[in-house]
């Protein structure tokens, strides 16, 4: 069996959670996401004709009262780097973010997700950043936990990326 | 090495007595030679060119320490080999010792991981049978002090230390001990990933990939929190009957989740799992990409974490014949015991017989000093108890019987005791009822007379009852009957007088109707005698009557003068109507030539 551990990273807020809910095996209850600071669920997916099994580590967004805890990316074969594009901070957050797992664990394959595509109208999104960091060899997906809009796709794409 | 001093700049200078010449080449700023010496030194030159350069290249690898070191580089090994051949180990050791010390603790310095990831393997098992020789010196005192106490546990226990031989302590432990590993985890730390998984049968689990991960997250937030190196995380975490240990290698972790409490034992057995682990897939460890494939075979090592739940089972089968043999003693003792209730209970039917006879007490009944002992009294008219002890199953030789003797009052044996005291006549019968001597039947007056007296000396008879036939007024009144009745007074031929002694006769008949009298007197009867006059058949019947009449009133009128009231009187000829004998004869003629009496009374 092949399995691979992935982590969810973004800002405080930007709807990790959400993002995966509803696309997960759970049995841990979203509390300890305030308390230890992690969640873990499951995702089985199929890529390449293989079966991958992904560990989320759905890791708490950093705010004024909590620090995000650096150990729980160790060992992460990639991770989805989620940003709110109605919040500008978020995706400031999401670059910041990114540099800091370079140092931390080394250069690992990530897929960028600006979520609540939804509500695309109030995004306050520079319309130019997505090219910006597609140059920069980044992978950008939108996605909607609302309506579930590319959420499989950040998932496939992220494995295949951790089984090139 | 001791040759260096000798070495100078100049080849030539430690050249063999070759030639006493000058230096081959001139220094710049010498003097030009001699056209001799410069042929000379052309001729040497020629002559000894290559050695020279030999000898050059020698000089500059001897100099220069990088040529040096790549030369002992090369044969270092090689003369540590040779060294240690030739014997001089120690000396090695001893010149080499200082240097590693040295190198180790730079190491340690530097990066205490990687040693002690390279001693794991070694460190685990070395100090576990330095830690078990300590625990099992310590069983073993332990042990003696056990050894005093006694119980049937103890016993059992102590049959399955001599039997497993293992020491009685270990059993005793293992026994207090109740516990199921119900689930083992192998989880790679780096990832929280779970390399393998195994659960015992019949648990409820999650999923492993979930539960690795959390619980290498909790390891990692404790970590974090309290600011505690690698290798120092939880341990241990209970959960109500759950209990889950963590036992920590350099790559990987084993986790298991145990229901119960669990001994010692398996700690150990989680870190030699744990080493073996790391010993067999180190490389495969290190660079795990979550694939776990390798690991293929992991989860026979992980499962020797769950055999201990698996040897409590087996142990309980290879009991058997702990039990077949308890089984056996039991049968013995129950069947012993049982023979011994049957046993007692044959005496006790045959006591329990004894005591229902009549004439027979039981005093007391037990064992003594091996043996059946009964005790008690014996009237001389009871049943024999021999035919009792013979007629049932006990052994006699099992028993001792001791009797006393006493006169039972026992209805029963009373009347027995009368029969042979009183001697009664054949028809007469005796019974006793609650020490009333009842007699009934036939017997003489005189008998029952005595009887009265004789019967209160009986032990057990406190009075008499007579039936009514043996009342002593009757009897007498009876016997006074049938003696009137079978008297005969006899007349001549046609006469009415008496001879002399058929008067004197009269007299003892007299005395009979008084006693008659007075027996009917006794019972408040009256009584009345009829005198009946015969005659023979010869005379004409009208002279017979009369005189038949007249024999009768003779005879009346002698009782009237012997005293016999006239009232009790009725004299009647009865002529030839009612004759005492056929007449044959002339004897016979004369008997009915007579008077006859007869008594009439109303009872009868």
């Amino acid at each position: 069996m092949l399995q691979k551990k992935i982590c969810m990273l973004g800002a405080f807020a930007v709807g990790k959670t959400s993002l995966v809910r509803r696309f997960v095996e759970s049995i841990y209850s979203d509390i300890y996401q305030t308390t230890v600071g992690v969640k873990i669920d499951k995702k089985n997916m199929h890529v390449h004709g293989k079966d991958v099994s992904l560990v989320l580590w759905d890791i708490y967004g950093e705010d004024d009262y909590q620090k995000m805890r650096w150990t729980y990316l160790r060992g992460a074969a990639g991770y989805l780097l989620v940003a709110d594009g109605t919040r500008k901070t978020t995706l400031e957050k999401a670059a910041s973010l990114e540099q800091r797992v370079r140092e931390e664990v080394g250069v690992i394959p990530f897929i960028f997700v600006i979520n609540k595509s939804d509500l695309i109208r109030d995004w306050e999104l520079d319309p130019t950043l997505e090219s910006q960091l597609a140059a920069q060899g980044w992978s950008i997906l939108r996605s909607s936990a609302k309506t579930g809009e590319g959420v499989e796709e950040a998932f496939s794409l992220l494995t295949q990326k951790i089984l090139e | 090495m001791g040759s260096a001093p000798r070495h100078s700049r100049d080849p030539l200078e430690f050249r063999p007595k070759m030639a006493e010449t000058p230096p081959t080449r001139p220094a710049p700023d010498e003097p030009p030679l001699e056209p001799d010496a410069q042929a000379y030194l052309e001729l040497r030159q020629l002559i000894l060119a290559p050695e020279q350069e030999a000898l050059e290249r020698l000089h500059q690898r001897v100099d220069d320490p990088a040529s040096r070191t790549k030369d002992v580089g090369s044969v270092v090994a090689e003369a540590i080999q040779l060294r240690r051949k030739q014997g001089g180990d120690e000396a090695l050791s001893v010149a080499l010792a200082p240097t590693i010390e040295t190198a180790l603790r730079e190491s340690v310095r530097k990066d205490p991981g990687t040693l002690a990831d390279a001693l794991f393997p070694v460190m685990g098992p070395a100090i576990r049978r330095s830690i078990l020789e300590t625990l099992r010196s310590f069983l073993e005192s332990f042990n003696q002090v056990l050894d005093q106490s006694l119980s049937v546990k103890g016993l059992k226990w102590r049959l399955e230390a001599l039997r497993t031989g293992r020491s009685f302590t270990e059993v005793a432990l293992l026994h207090s001990l109740v516990f199921r590993v119900e689930q083992v985890f192998l989880i790679h730390k780096k990832t929280g990933l779970p390399i393998g998984h195994e659960v015992a049968s019949a648990v409820a689990m999650q999923d492993p990939s979930l539960v690795s991960g959390m619980l290498s997250a909790i390891q990692d937030f404790v970590r974090d929190s309290f600011h505690t190196s690698q290798g120092q995380g939880i341990n241990r975490m209970n959960v109500g009957d759950l209990d889950v240990w963590i036992e920590e290698g350099p790559y990987a972790i084993v986790a298991c989740v145990i229901r119960g409490i669990a001994p010692r034992e398996l700690r150990d057995r989680m870190a030699e799992v744990l080493e073996n682990v790391h010993r067999e897939y180190s490389a495969h460890l290190d660079q795990f990409d979550g694939d776990t494939a390798p690991f293929a075979k992991v989860n026979g090592e992980l499962s020797r974490c769950l055999e201990l739940r698996y040897k409590e089972e087996t142990k309980t089968r290879s009991f058997g014949f702990v039990y077949a043999t308890a089984a056996i003693l039991f049968l013995l003792v129950a069947g012993w015991f049982s023979w011994r209730a049957v046993q007692y209970g044959r005496w006790d039917h045959l006591v329990n017989t004894l005591r229902e006879q009549p004439g027979i007490v039981i005093t007391s009944f037990g064992r003594e000093h091996g043996k059946f002992v009964v005790r008690g009294m014996r009237d001389p008219l009871a049943a024999d108890p021999a035919q009792f002890i013979a007629s049932s199953d006990v052994n006699p030789a099992d028993g001792e019987f001791h009797w006393g003797g006493y006169y039972a009052l026992d209805d029963g044996i009373v009347q027995q005791r009368a029969k042979s005291i009183l001697s009664p006549p054949s028809k007469a019968t005796l019974t006793v009822q609650s020490g009333v001597l009842q007699v009934s039947g036939a017997a003489s007056a005189n008998w029952v007379k005595d009887i009265q007296s004789r019967a209160l000396l009986v032990p057990g008879i406190h009075s008499v009852e007579l039936s009514p036939e043996l009342n002593p007024g009757r009897l007498a009144f009876n016997q006074a009957k049938s003696q009137i009745e079978s008297a005969v007074v006899k007349f001549p031929v046609a006469s009415a007088a008496l001879s002399p002694p058929e008067r004197l006769g009269l007299g003892k008949l007299a005395e009979n109707i008084q006693s008659l009298l007075q027996a009917a007197d006794s019972l408040h009867q009256s009584s009345t005698l009829e005198v009946l006059g015969h005659t023979d058949s010869t005379g004409a019947e009208a002279v017979n009557l009369d005189l038949s009449q007249r024999r009768a009133d003779r005879v009346a009128w002698e009782l009237g003068q012997l005293g016999i009231p006239e009232r009790v009187l009725r004299a009647r000829g009865v002529g030839t109507t009612n004759p005492l004998r056929t007449e044959e004869n002339e004897e016979n003629r004369q008997f009915n030539r007579s008077a006859t009496f007869r008594v009439s009374a109303p009872v009868p």
